[in-house]
């Protein structure tokens, strides 16, 4: 069974437990069905900054503020459509906001696309919950004291993950990765990556894992005793070409991989144009 | 002749009169000389192990999988070293002939049969696993079908399948990250460096996230693949696309000439 709320349509009053129309900030709690299961929150677009926070309660709590456009902005809207008439003030949302609860996971799908106004949001969920969040045109994104399997995707603005335990798997296009983890779940393979910016990892002294670390144009750091493996070493491959002739070649891969704590699952580390920053917690 | 001389003489041949005398007076001894006549009977009965259609096939699927090997995993070896290839070729025979005589003998070739039946089944659990985790909702659990897609054979076409499909199609950047490196080892095995090759060419129009499609150009300069300079110029000239990755495509290019 799915329970909707859909600002469009009303039913959203009846769930809201806050309107405050002034600073246009609204509140929607989503119950996760059933408190005994595994819980999920899965968080689609946005197009502001977005928090994630686990707290000690059985609600999903999403709290969101639609941001006013800045009168300059608001001219070059066609037919004026974000001008609210004279003496009244937006309330809510008209659309593109859809929270939906199906089988112990709570999705948000927030397309405000169009609009030209951010939503920053704040979800509230069960500290232990799994969270995967994908935006494509959202600011910052910072997901702390979540116990569970956290997967982030990001575009333009940094990802932060604090006080996380279990695994994270994160990827920004165009800002730092930024993640501290308490305790990681044995045996999961995790993995950090942006395009532009650091990726900057906490992980627990006694962690076993096999990194995986690649930066085209920057450095690696540590404090951890990384026992690296002799892969700097180029490969030699025997190749056939075209003419079925057949001839040696010899490849160097710019990856750096070594173990810490004798070894474990691997955890990948990747930028293009950044440092790589491993920490001892 | 006492029962104690009889029992030694009942496993011989020849069995002199002194022996069917004895018997015919001592019951206990008797009836133990009938139980094993009866049991050599019986053993008369078993029908000879024949060598068999199977083992004759096993021996020539056996040479025929060296000789398979030999000329796919080391052409120009063994043609430099042509006479020590039909030599170590002859050996390897008589290594095979040693087995089918082996199983001849022990009536059956369970040992070895089990054995490579073992390295099977291990293979393909790993297949297995490897598949099965590729499929996962959790991209964590994706990226572990993904590092142990390293422990298959390079030769398994199915685990290629299911990389290619990762590449191109899983939504988690970092598990098609991931994706596009583990291609690596099948790019060198005859058996699937053509598809991999093709697979990492096809992946890149496609591909929307600049650090994969930075892993994938550094992959296809690294195997100089002209098939894909026409992607590559195109990369080059759109504006649309990170410059660093343009760059990057501008230098493939030149790696390639």
């Amino acid at each position: 069974m799915i329970t909707r709320i859909g600002m469009g349509m009303g039913i959203a009053t009846l769930l809201a437990t806050q309107l405050c129309a002034q600073d246009s900030r609204q509140q929607i709690t989503m119950p996760f069905r059933d408190p005994s299961m595994p819980r999920k929150l899965i968080v689609e677009g946005g197009t502001g900054s977005l928090t994630i926070r686990g707290y000690q309660g059985q609600d999903a709590i999403i709290e969101y503020t639609g941001r006013e456009i800045p009168p300059a902005n608001n001219r070059t809207n066609r037919a004026g459509r974000n001008e609210p008439p004279a003496g009244m003030h937006r309330i809510g949302e008209s659309r593109g906001l859809d929270i939906t609860e199906e089988s112990n996971t709570v999705r948000v799908n927030n397309q405000s696309l169009f609009g030209g106004n951010g939503r920053d949001m704040v979800i509230q969920v069960p500290a232990q919950t799994s969270v995967n969040v994908k935006t494509m045109f959202g600011g910052n994104m910072t997901i702390e004291n979540i116990t569970g399997d956290i997967e982030a995707e990001n575009f333009n603005g940094q990802v932060t993950i604090n006080n996380a335990s279990g695994s994270v798997v994160a990827h920004s296009m165009n800002g730092k990765i930024l993640v501290s983890l308490d305790r990681v779940t044995p045996d999961k393979s995790m993995s950090f990556s942006t395009f532009n910016g650091d990726v900057d990892v906490t992980l627990p002294a006694d962690t076993k894992a096999r990194f995986k670390m690649r930066t085209d144009f920057g450095e690696i750091y540590t404090d951890f005793d990384v026992k690296m493996e002799a892969n700097a070493a180029p490969v030699v491959e025997e190749v056939k070409d075209k003419n079925g002739k057949s001839r040696r070649r010899v490849r160097v891969d710019g990856t750096q991989s070594g173990t810490i704590n004798g070894g474990g699952p691997e955890m990948q580390f990747t930028t293009f144009n950044g440092r790589i920053l491993i920490h001892k917690k | 002749m006492n029962c104690e001389q009889a029992k030694t003489q009942m496993l011989g041949e020849n069995q002199g009169d002194d022996f069917a005398a004895h018997l015919a007076s001592c019951d206990m001894c008797r009836s133990e000389a009938s139980r094993i006549g009866a049991l050599w009977q019986s053993l008369d009965l078993l029908p000879l192990d024949e060598p068999g259609g199977q083992v004759r096939e096993r021996f020539y699927e056996m040479l025929g999988a060296y000789r398979q090997g030999m000329a796919s995993a080391e052409p120009r070896k063994t043609r430099q070293l042509g006479q020590w290839g039909w030599q170590i070729a002859a050996a390897a025979a008589l290594i095979a002939v040693g087995l089918a005589l082996g199983y001849v003998v022990r009536g059956n070739g369970q040992p070895p049969a089990e054995v490579s039946q073992l390295r099977e089944e291990v293979a393909n659990m790993r297949q297995l696993v490897a598949l099965s985790l590729m499929q996962q909702q959790s991209a964590s659990e994706r990226l572990k079908g993904v590092s142990w897609s390293y422990q298959v054979e390079p030769s398994d076409t199915e685990v290629l399948n299911a990389l290619v499909t990762t590449v191109n199609h899983d939504p988690n950047v970092n598990v098609r990250l991931a994706a596009v490196d583990a291609l690596r080892p099948f790019t060198g095995s005859p058996a699937t460096h053509l598809a991999a090759r093709n697979a990492v060419v096809q992946a890149l129009p496609k591909e929307t996230a600049p650090i994969v499609q930075v892993a994938l150009i550094d992959f296809l300069a690294e195997l100089k693949e002209r098939n894909a300079a026409p992607e590559l110029r195109r990369l080059v000239s759109d504006p649309d696309i990170d410059s660093g990755v343009r760059k990057r495509a501008e230098w493939a290019l030149e790696r390639m000439q």
